[in-house]
């Protein structure tokens, strides 16, 4: 039988992060991992009183489907053979949110997913393969509206933690000074093009059509002390789902919440497009064929309502809360891009 | 050899050079001596289709060029003098040329294609691998036939690459999004090695020549087209007693914004591969160009209605489209790299393509012709012959480097060539092209 061991992908730079365990057995029974998973699990409970005392139902989403979020960006997702149908396992709740929405108008629920992501996100020390998030939808609501509740639950999540759990943080080495501003103060916003203009002051050539790479969203984020949403992303970066702004063409009502001290980006989020039309020509616009949004398209077509709504990374976002080096130390068991692990 | 033909193509020809290399760039040996030579008058009332053939490339006197070569080599310089490596589509290429997609048609068999493949590879130049490999014939990581397969292709290509220039160029089209093609091979292992060499290109098929305005299209046995039932429209139009049908994928809609998120896309999710865009002949390509260059695609491949094909309409064959000649005209000037494809083969015509603003020609028919001569060194053949061609053609012109062909060095019978017009090709720097556009 083949020993399946936690080794470094073929081409990965090493380096980056922490060295991974060689087995599960030295993981799990690890004490940083035992506080890191006993963090983690205080901050579900957190997030699950923030937002139903909110007003969010749970719902618990599915696992596998004819067709799943198609924005990460260069991740491959996973093929299922379904009953001889080409399923996929899901890579974000996003077309189940919004579908949701049609049962309650505030929902949210701890989704599991599974993309394979490109090597070389396997020196960021924030991928993993398999990973989940909080992710939340609410009817009818604004990017401001949004960003409030996502500022609310980040802030009550670690109010909680460092409350509740000092021990652990102690233990781990984390400071929970680094948190004053956060609970202190709001969450600055800025916009993508301002982002994009401080990375160029600061040498670092970055597209303003893209995404943030990795390396500048390092360098944003170590120059913050406290979390900060960036907003307005152009176009051809994100998923269809994300809504063009009306008043700026070619720019999305969307956001990034990035940690400070490098840890980068937790969470994600948007309006939503809701309209069948501009749905349908957005797929076009990321190279979608829209053939295989089959079920997703019949709903939109029959309405569906507007919404925004977020995706926060949970092992990120206890990286960032526990201090850790590299997002597996928050997995039980970790999926690191390109390495065979159980 | 097998029994492939190419109807309409000069396949004596191809299959002549993949056998005897530079020596097909001369007459018939056994015949000096004997025989006097000339333009054969037939030729152009032949080919009076093809602008291309039109033109004549014309040497000019007084050549500064040669002068300043003499000036570095402190001697008389001569054809093979000149320099033919350039940049083709943000790879260094050891010749103005690469390999031209062909896809799962039957025509293009699995030995054929690799052994295309490894001359490429070995010769140093870029290769397209067609948009359908993957869907049809697999991956080829877990399970299936792994020679059979896209994998099959890259990796006989890469073991026999030189260990800088050329590359690798992974074709998706609108139905190849469901096999989510780029993300697959753009996350493999087995790929990290041209990755890292910056020798990885992911090509948006927005059409082809020899049917502009349709997708691709196969011939498929019943049971492979139940098979792909799910993914691609199956038209019985040979009866259901041939057991075969006819395999279409669909064009894909575009406008200008859906091409340009596209692009954009592909360079936000793929920010280590370079971004190769193919135009059919239409009657917009210059526009299309235009917002592929500007979306920041790193080439613009275009392939003219006498491009050739796996399988085609016939009423597409022969009426539809913009001859390759055409289409440089309407594209004209330009901001980026350029490639051309259809019905090359020789150095003439190559030339006159780069004369017109091109900055290589892609080889479709020609290259599975010769490696179906010559599977160990047919195309090895039929390209040095036509990089001789080439030397001498561009020496002729009192130039010294592939990239100095300019509108100048051909002429047209008729006024729709107003070489004046065009850019000179060594006029534009094209050290740019191999800037990283992110």
């Amino acid at each position: 039988m083949t020993q399946i061991n936690l080794t470094r992908p073929v081409g990965c730079p090493v380096g980056a992060g922490r060295p991974l365990p060689s087995g599960p057995r030295e993981h799990l029974s690890s004490p940083v991992t035992r506080s890191v998973l006993t963090i983690q699990h205080r901050m579900l409970i957190a997030a699950r009183d923030f937002l139903s005392g909110q007003g969010f139902t749970e719902f618990l989403p599915p696992i596998v489907g004819p067709v799943t979020d198609p924005g990460a960006r260069g991740a491959k997702q996973v093929d299922v053979d379904y009953y001889g149908h080409r399923y996929k396992l899901m890579t974000s709740a996003i077309l189940y949110k919004q579908a949701t929405l049609t049962a309650f108008d505030k929902i949210f629920c701890i989704a599991p997913n599974v993309r394979l992501e490109p090597l070389e996100t396997a020196s960021t020390s924030r991928h993993l393969a398999e990973f989940h998030q909080i992710d939340v939808e609410m009817a009818g609501a604004s990017r401001d509206e949004i960003l409030r509740v996502a500022e609310g639950l980040v802030k009550h999540v670690v109010q909680q933690v460092t409350a509740r759990l000092p021990g652990e943080l102690d233990s781990l080495g984390r400071d929970t000074s680094v948190f004053a501003d956060l609970l202190a103060e709001p969450f600055e916003r800025r916009t993508h093009a301002d982002a994009v203009a401080d990375l160029h002051g600061m040498g670092h050539g970055q597209s303003p059509d893209a995404e943030i790479d990795w390396a500048g969203e390092a360098m944003l984020s170590r120059k913050a002390s406290k979390p900060f949403f960036v907003i307005d992303y152009p176009k051809g970066c994100r998923g269809f789902y994300d809504r063009e702004s009306h008043e700026r063409p070619g720019f999305l009502r969307n956001f990034d919440l990035i940690a400070p001290e490098g840890y980068g980006e937790l969470c994600s989020g948007s309006e939503r497009e809701h309209d069948y039309a501009t749905i349908v020509a957005r797929m076009r616009e990321t190279g979608e064929n829209p053939a295989k949004y089959g079920w997703y398209l019949q709903m939109v077509r029959e309405g569906i309502p507007g919404s925004a709504g977020f995706g926060l990374g949970l092992e990120r976002f206890t990286r960032y809360v526990a201090g850790l080096e590299s997002v597996w130390q928050a997995s039980a068991y970790p999926k690191v891009p390109g390495v065979a692990s159980p | 050899m097998s029994e492939l033909r190419a109807d309409g193509f000069p396949e004596s020809a191809v299959r002549a050079r993949a056998r005897s290399g530079t020596a097909g760039a001369l007459p018939d040996l056994a015949q000096y001596g004997h025989a006097l030579f000339g333009a054969d008058p037939a030729q152009p009332a032949a080919s009076r289709a093809d602008p291309l053939d039109g033109l004549r490339l014309v040497p000019p006197v007084f050549v500064p060029g040669r002068l300043d070569k003499l000036l570095d080599l402190a001697r008389e310089p001569v054809y093979r003098d000149v320099d033919l490596a350039t940049v083709v589509g943000g790879f260094r290429s050891t010749l103005p040329l690469y390999l031209s997609a062909f896809g799962s048609t039957r025509a293009a068999t699995v030995d054929l294609g690799l052994a295309a493949s490894r001359q490429a590879g070995r010769l140093g130049i870029p290769m397209v691998v067609g948009e359908n490999v993957m869907p049809v014939n697999g991956y080829g990581r877990i399970g299936g036939d792994a020679q059979r397969s896209l994998l099959g292709r890259i990796t006989a290509y890469a073991a026999h690459a030189r260990d800088e220039g050329g590359g690798v160029v992974v074709q998706q089209s609108t139905e190849d999004a469901d096999a989510e093609v780029w993300n697959l091979v753009y996350s493999d292992p087995n790929v990290g090695s041209l990755l890292e060499s910056g020798r990885l290109a992911f090509e948006l098929k927005v059409g082809q020549g020899a049917k502009p305005g349709l997708g691709g299209m196969t011939v498929l046995d019943a049971a492979t087209a139940a098979r792909l039932a799910d993914a691609y429209t199956m038209d019985p139009v040979f009866g259901r007693e041939s057991g075969t049908v006819l395999r279409c994928s669909s064009p894909g809609t575009f406008t200008e914004e859906i091409l340009r998120q596209q692009i954009r896309l592909m360079r936000n999710n793929f920010p280590r591969a370079r971004v190769w865009v193919k135009l059919p002949p239409a009657r917009d390509v210059g526009a299309a160009a235009l917002v592929a260059w500007q979306a920041g695609a790193d080439a613009v491949t275009v392939d003219g209605a006498e491009g050739g094909t796996g399988w085609a309409p016939v009423a597409f064959l022969d009426h539809v489209g913009l001859p390759l000649g055409e289409c440089l005209r309407r594209i004209g000037e330009h901001p980026s790299c350029l490639l051309v494809s259809g019905r090359m083969w020789e150095g003439a015509r190559v030339a006159k393509c780069l004369a017109l603003g091109a900055d290589a020609a892609g080889l479709g028919r020609a290259a599975l012709i010769a490696v179906d001569t010559d599977a160990e060194n047919g195309l090895v053949n039929l390209v040095e012959c036509l990089a001789l061609e080439l030397q001498m053609l561009i020496s002729a012109l009192g130039k010294y480097h592939v990239d100095a062909l300019a509108a100048e060095d051909v002429w047209s019978p008729d006024a729709a060539f107003p070489g004046s017009s065009l850019p000179p090709a060594g006029q534009r720097d094209r050290s740019d092209d191999l800037q990283p556009s992110r």
